[in-house]
């Protein structure tokens, strides 16, 4: 039997799986068939956040979505570039407010808050951006520079 | 459209972009993937492991305790510490052999192929049963203890016996785990008889000595390269996986990268393990006449004689308060749990839980006000302590001064049912971890050439150029921080123990120094020069003449790269008074530094949950390098204390295995469970490093627990003696009321 490749869109560009094996990963499928390493692997059982992406502009844990489960949807992460306002304007509060160390978890902060806001726009209340980030582990920073990042892109408005 | 730089994270474009490539992200064609073959008990005598069936799967290597004298060209390897163990498996998840194949499921498989008969061993779990009654005399030469120290100063029985009051304590403190959010990983290549290893370290000259004793190979035929690292606190300092990728690399002929599963990254990552202390403290007239301490510490299968862990820390269970008469000892004791690794602060977090709580306790119990109980006995410069070292400038008692005043205005804020608490800590920069520097100057930049990576503290790529730019006056944004591998970088000892700024920071100086002085010749033969920038480009002034750097560089630096100079850094250690070591290694620190922390918490009666509500931390840093990373490490190190206060706790089981071995189970602080912190600095005590700089690495972790504890015991009365302040354990403190 054959089926079709797999397709996806990823950053606005369409890719194709061939071969794609019904158990892969979209962490693995980015990370390992694309090369695409932006993305990071952290505890890879959705405790930790650090693997999030936007399939179809809702935040998503790539550890635990199957690729075949998003197959000809649209996949953005964090090395999408300025053609996203969204991202754009997430990387640059981060960037002004300092909100990374290490920054293993970063991206997924990034694309969690990224998530909310295409979501909910210039309405996202502070309430709703904490808890989007609800998921999100990080180690290094306390949260505290992250949540002045936030408190930049809420005073910014879009 | 460009992402706008922070100027306090110059890694910020490279990070919200995804482009910093880790440990994990490791990658070249042609490479094999790694997985190791687990332990399944924690202790046992291995009958056999059979690689042959795993061998026999396409495509793969195996390698096991047989193949090492084939393997290794000099055999001389460190036979305490086989790479593959022979005759005892000692710890649950020790790795009995390694695999390499095309994919990482194929490697799994490959892994699980192994065929493993061993016969399990009874076990050493928990450190308690080893010596129910407390270790007697004598127990310093049972088998279960790896290291012994004890020291002791003047009349402590005569002391204790005329007290006007002694108050005696048991406190436990458990084992925590880094938890770096990027586990351990790595790729090696053995190519032309050298060992290349890529790897997420926090130490590359470290790892290059110690795979030179593992492998018995020479460490000139060894190089290390570090990555970007995602979080390190300790747990990414000596090797841990690359020996076996370099070994699978050789077996193979391919590149091969290892790297853990977030489940073994807790089985196998060196983590802090369980603490249990006795306190002892004679009162009389109202001042601290002798202390008793003793601590029984689980180092798991450490090496014995590897006493660092024991003699460093429990140096912190004597500070910061004056006590003329003590009695010290000390045990590590072997139970079968993978070998203790440093943690943020290695045990001065609980160290400072422990002292802090016994001393207020004390002072309740004494009828005196605890936190002037406290104050009154804190270090101040020129005290000696315990061990007989001098008390350098120290800007513990002012900072003190400060957490008091706020939590004298918390108290007054807030509202019933919250706990107000004031905790303390000390610390000091590692003490003689050497390392050296190269600067290169150029006509428009300052290049640091250097073998450190940035672990996300910023004390590679914001404090070193802070420094640089200081020191040599240009912008920090004319400064370049360079990573080699260490087949071309100097020297250097790690990021780690609070040195970098310090030590490096130092080397820099040095080497500026050079620079400015070379400068100031050529240009007027006179005083040394000082740098601006002009354009884009840099112009050295001497003597009122003033120059481009770029005419006043030799035509062979013109050819080679610019002017260069090199600086090395080395912090003799401070000496103790050995008169009162009767026993093992204590260790003398370097650079006194401290910190009081305030901690305003609620406690739910009924569950015992508690909610840290608001924050402030005082830190003795000499001088701040850079503000915004400053402030960053208090809140990051604020955080990470919360944890080790409140939940985290790596439980393992009578079995040696551990139980809770993942993100969901062992809980680290979330967003939003850490509450607002006011940060603060206490300058004007100056230390060892640049401008007078000191450590800011550990310090902010230390003085957590402690004043967690202390605003629980002021909320509801609840006076816990064990780590974390877990609810299940307030509430029973609760209880006991």
């Amino acid at each position: 039997m054959t089926r079709t490749p797999s397709r996806l869109q990823v950053n606005g560009r369409a890719v194709e799986l061939p071969g794609l094996p019904d158990e892969e990963r979209l962490l693995d499928t980015l990370r390992w068939r694309l090369g695409m390493k932006g993305t990071k692997e952290g505890c890879r059982s959705g405790a930790c956040g650090a693997c999030t992406v936007l399939v179809d502009g809702e935040s998503t844990l790539s550890c635990l979505t199957l690729t075949r489960e998003v197959e000809g949807r649209a996949v953005t992460t964090i090395e999408i570039g300025p053609e996203d306002p969204v991202v754009a304007r997430v990387r640059s509060a981060f960037a002004v407010a300092g909100a990374l160390q290490c920054g293993y978890c970063t991206p997924g902060f990034v694309m969690s808050l990224a998530g909310l806001l295409r979501e909910r726009g210039a309405a996202a209340s502070r309430e709703e951006l904490l808890e989007a980030l609800g998921g999100n582990l990080c180690r290094c920073t306390g949260y505290a520079s992250i949540l002045r990042a936030v408190d930049r892109l809420r005073s910014e408005g879009p | 459209m460009t992402t706008p730089t922070s100027r306090s994270r110059p890694d910020g474009e490279v990070k919200l972009h995804g482009a910093a490539l880790y440990g994990t992200d490791l990658d070249v064609p042609g490479m094999l993937w790694g997985a190791l073959v687990p332990s399944p008990v924690a202790h046992g005598t291995i009958r056999s492991i059979d690689l042959s069936a795993a061998r026999a799967l396409p495509g793969v290597t195996a390698v096991g305790a047989e193949d090492l004298d084939r393997l290794l060209p000099f055999g001389a390897r460190d036979e305490e510490r086989p790479l593959f163990p022979r005759g005892e498996v000692i710890y649950h998840h020790q790795p009995l052999a390694a695999v390499a194949a095309p994919t990482l499921a194929e490697a799994v498989r490959a892994a699980r192929e192994v065929r493993v008969a061993v016969d399990p061993l009874p076990i050493v779990s928990d450190l308690e049963s080893v010596f129910p009654e407390w270790p007697g005399s004598g127990a310093a030469n049972s088998p279960h203890v790896a290291a012994h120290v004890h020291a002791r100063h003047g009349d402590v029985e005569g002391e204790f016996s005329r007290a006007d009051r002694v108050v005696q304590e048991v406190y436990r403190t458990a084992s925590v785990h880094q938890v770096a959010l990027e586990p351990h990983a790595c790729l090696a290549e053995v190519q032309d008889g050298r060992w290349y290893v890529r790897t997420s370290t926090q130490t590359p000259f470290g790892v290059r000595e110690d795979l030179a004793v593992l492998l018995g190979v020479p460490e000139s035929s060894i190089v290390v390269r570090g990555t970007w690292v995602g979080g390190g606190f300790g747990g990414k300092g000596a090797p841990l996986l690359e020996p076996y990728a370099l070994l699978l690399a050789r077996a193979s002929g391919r590149p091969v990268r290892l790297a853990l599963g977030y489940r073994e990254e807790f089985q196998l990552g060196r983590t802090t393990l369980p603490a249990v202390v006795r306190m002892e403290t004679a009162v009389t007239g109202g001042r601290i006449r002798a202390r008793r301490v003793r601590l029984l510490l689980d180092v798991g299968t450490s090496l014995p004689g590897r006493d660092f862990a024991t003699g460093y820390s429990i140096g912190f269970l004597l500070g910061p308060y004056a006590t003329a008469t003590f009695e010290i000892e000390g045990y590590a004791v072997r139970t079968n749990k993978p070998p203790f690794g440093p943690h943020r602060a290695p045990l001065a977090p609980q160290c400072a839980f422990v002292v802090e709580s016994h001393l207020d306790h004390v002072a309740r119990e004494s009828g005196e006000d605890p936190e002037e109980f406290r104050a009154r006995h804190i270090w101040t410069e020129g005290d000696t302590t315990p061990l007989g070292q001098t008390v350098g400038p120290f800007g513990l008692g002012a900072a003190l001064e400060r957490a008091r005043e706020t939590a004298k205005r918390w108290r007054r804020e807030a509202p019933p049912g919250h706990g107000v608490g004031v905790g303390v800590g000390f610390w000091s920069t590692s003490t003689g971890a050497g390392g050296e520097v190269r600067l290169r100057l150029t006509a428009s930049e300052v290049v640091i050439e250097q073998g450190e990576r940035e672990i996300g503290s910023g004390s590679v790529l914001v404090g070193l150029p802070a420094v640089a730019a200081r020191s040599l006056g240009v912008p920090r944004e004319r400064v370049r921080v360079d990573y080699s591998d260490t087949s071309t970088a100097p020297f250097d000892s790690g990021v780690f123990g609070s040195r970098t700024v310090g030590a490096m920071g130092r080397a820099i100086e040095e080497a500026s120094l050079q620079l400015l002085a070379v400068l100031g010749k050529r240009l007027a033969g006179g005083a040394p020069a000082t740098l601006r920038e002009a354009d884009g480009r840099l112009l050295a002034a001497s003597g009122g003449h003033e120059a481009p750097v770029a005419d006043l560089l030799t035509p062979e630096e013109r050819t080679t790269g610019g002017m260069v100079a090199g600086g090395r850094h080395f912090g003799p250690p401070g000496t103790l008074d050995e008169h009162r070591v009767v026993d093992g290694t204590f260790y003398a620190y370097r650079d006194f530094t401290g910190a009081a922390h305030v901690a305003e918490v609620s406690v739910d009666r009924e569950t015992g949950s508690v909610r840290v509500e608001r924050y402030a931390a005082f830190h003795d840093i000499g001088v701040v390098i850079d503000p915004a990373a400053a402030r960053a490490q208090v809140e990051g190190g604020v955080a990470m204390g919360l944890g080790t206060a409140l939940t985290e706790e790596a439980i393992w089981s009578d079995a040696g295995e551990l139980e809770n071995a993942g993100l969901k189970d062992y809980r680290i602080p979330t967003l939003g469970e850490v509450p607002p912190v006011e940060v603060d600095f206490l300058e004007g005590f100056p230390g060892a490093g640049p401008f007078g700089a000191k450590g800011l690495g550990e310090p902010p972790m230390i003085p957590v627990p402690a004043a967690v504890a202390l605003a629980v015991r002021e909320a509801c009365g609840a006076h816990a003696t064990e780590l974390p302040l877990s609810a299940e354990r307030v509430a029973r403190a609760l209880k006991l009321l």
